[in-house]
């Protein structure tokens, strides 16, 4: 924190250039050309919000039906677990040694994958300039009793937007972590050329996680600030989904298999035209029948709030968008689980005065849903909310200001 | 802790000898419930317009540098600036608006970190997306939301048939 407050204060005393100052102080990296004083404001204002304490957390359960929790303190990533469906929890274990700032909004959460006795973290670490960060990476492979030192997976170490990673690890665990790039942008920008957009980029770790690859860029042009979404297929690729850029700016949803032979495909076709990044990214799950179910969120003239649609041709073509929610509620954060026939769906809504995960279910893989009802509520702030399954059930996982964390299980129908 | 905030009180201290861009008095006021309905009841069915931004949105940035083009041409265009960041960040606000020119405009900030519930109130069908812009044609006759950066033609062209430039 000193070495920040440090860099602060000479940013505050130089006039104009002193943010690289503060880039060497805090990272030691080269900055980018010297920003006005304006920018360098903007700058305090980026490393005040890193402070900001987050209430994001990332869940799963094992294989055991023990529940795996990491959630941001301070500067640490902490990693406990459950085995009474989050009702006592262990001592939170640290897993970064060294202090980092986070990205820990609720498009940002700490990623958590609990497989055959190994913990996988992903999370963006936030860096000195505005909208920077780094894709970083841990593992336990002592059951969660101490962390790897986290490693930075993206191998451009620009201080630009490497940021909203998303995790899956295949039966044979690799470790795959996909994530939107600015590199593109950053190299356009040299040229004093335009680059629309992100890129979205993508690493495999196939010795367990002591080390990613080389990065592969999955795709050019898609929107900057929107979470991206990876689940793995019955074959063991992954597909990742994301927010795209079609033409100037139409930012519909696209995904692609990681198997090096599927072209994009897009899901959704509302034709969303808007000159910035919503924030507010897909939700994508594959069901064991190997059927894709993905849910998003669009405010298209015509075509507004949130959607749903499922694909049985492994993501070529999706069923016509089912929209839900209500719309007159601020309909928000849609997140899909799929368990074998039964899809389940929560999302946000707001009345007014208090803040509802809504859900509801399929018990046929989504062709058909059963009304929506109100799993849970607060009124203050609220992390989005996402869906865990253990052993055929579905749980809602959901951290609010006022209530702390709490995991509800999913009861199939209209009880 | 201690330390860190001296020194982060020093730093605002020395913003504040320095010749600081912020035109002298730009009130910044707090937007809370019902400041909505104040901004719109105090219109009366004249045309203006209501923009919603925030620090770390570079779009919002393009558009603020629009707005400033436009209040330069059009000194009769009631705009109305809405930060969605926090009242702590009031000196990065008034700075960012003097950058811009904006001194003159009506400046708020979200003072409620419930953000659902002031957009509730402002529009139900606002997610959160920025830059989000409002409308408000003369007698109150019809309000156009624009998500995302604003084509400075169309605003100008609201502009032409609200005040008859």
């Amino acid at each position: 924190m000193n070495n920040l407050a440090i860099a602060l204060f000479f940013t505050a005393m130089l006039p104009a250039g002193a943010a690289l100052a503060a880039d060497h102080a805090g990272h030691g990296k080269v900055g980018m050309a010297a920003p006005a004083a304006a920018s360098a404001d903007r700058e305090k204002k980026w490393k005040e919000s890193l402070a900001k304490p987050s209430l994001a957390v990332g869940a799963t359960f094992d294989e055991n039906a023990r529940l795996w929790l990491a959630e941001f303190q301070g500067q640490h990533l902490y990693v406990s677990y459950s085995d009474d469906r989050g009702v006592t929890r262990s001592a939170p274990v640290k897993v970064n040694a060294e202090p980092e700032n986070f990205l820990g909004d609720g498009e940002n959460r700490p990623k958590i994958v609990a497989r055959k006795g190994v913990i996988y973290l992903s999370y963006t670490q936030g860096l000195a300039k505005p909208m920077s960060g780094d894709i970083r990476f841990s593992r336990s492979t002592d059951g969660g009793k101490s962390f790897s030192a986290p490693i930075t997976v993206n191998d451009n170490r620009e201080i630009i937007s490497h940021r909203f990673d998303s995790m899956a690890v295949n039966g044979k665990g690799h470790i795959y972590i996909a994530w939107l790039d600015k590199r593109e942008h950053s190299a356009a920008e040299k040229r004093g050329e335009k680059y629309n957009g992100s890129a979205i980029y993508y690493a495999v770790s196939d010795d367990g996680g002591a080390s990613f690859r080389r990065n592969d860029k999955i795709a050019d042009h898609v929107c900057e600030c929107c979470r991206t979404a990876m689940a793995v297929d019955t074959d063991d690729y992954p597909v990742v989904a994301w927010r795209h850029i079609y033409d100037t700016n139409t930012r519909d949803h696209a995904l692609v298999k990681l198997d090096g032979k599927m072209a994009p495909a897009r899901i959704s076709r509302e034709n969303w035209n808007i000159a910035a990044c919503p924030h507010h990214g897909p939700s994508l799950a594959i069901a064991a029948d190997g059927v894709y179910h993905a849910a998003w969120f669009s405010n298209a003239p015509q075509q507004r709030g949130l959607f749903y649609a499922h694909s049985d041709d492994r993501g070529k073509t999706f069923s016509g968008p089912l929209n839900f929610g209500n719309i007159e509620a601020q309909p928000s954060r849609p997140y899909v689980l799929g368990l074998g026939n039964r899809v389940y769906l929560v999302w946000k809504e707001f009345d007014g005065e208090r803040t509802a995960i809504l859900g509801m279910d399929s018990a046929d893989g989504g062709k058909s849903w059963h009304a929506p009802k109100k799993l849970a509520a607060t009124a203050d702030v609220s992390d989005w909310p996402m869906l865990i399954g253990e052993n055929g059930r579905a749980f809602l996982s959901w951290n609010t200001g006022n209530e702390g964390y709490r995991l509800i299980e999913i009861i199939m129908g209209n009880q | 802790m201690r330390r860190h905030g001296l020194l982060t009180a020093l730093c605002f201290a020395i913003f504040s000898i320095a010749p600081a861009p912020v035109s002298a008095g730009q009130e910044i006021k707090p937007f809370v419930r019902g400041s909505y309905q104040k901004i719109v009841a105090a219109r009366q069915g004249k045309p203006f317009v209501l923009n919603f931004w925030s620090l770390t949105c570079s779009y919002c940035m393009v558009e603020l540098e629009m707005f400033k083009k436009l209040a330069r041409k059009y000194p009769n265009l009631d705009l109305v600036l809405v930060s969605t960041d926090t009242p702590e960040e009031e000196k990065s606000v008034s700075a960012t608006l003097a950058k811009f020119s904006l001194g003159k405009a009506e400046a708020w900030v979200f003072a409620d970190s419930y953000t659902e519930r002031l957009r509730f109130e402002i529009d139900k069908k606002w997610q959160g997306e920025l830059p989000r812009t409002y409308f408000f044609g003369a007698k109150n006759n019809g309000v156009d939301a624009v998500s995302g950066k604003v084509e400075q033609d169309e605003a100008e062209r609201w502009i032409a048939e609200q005040y008859g430039h």
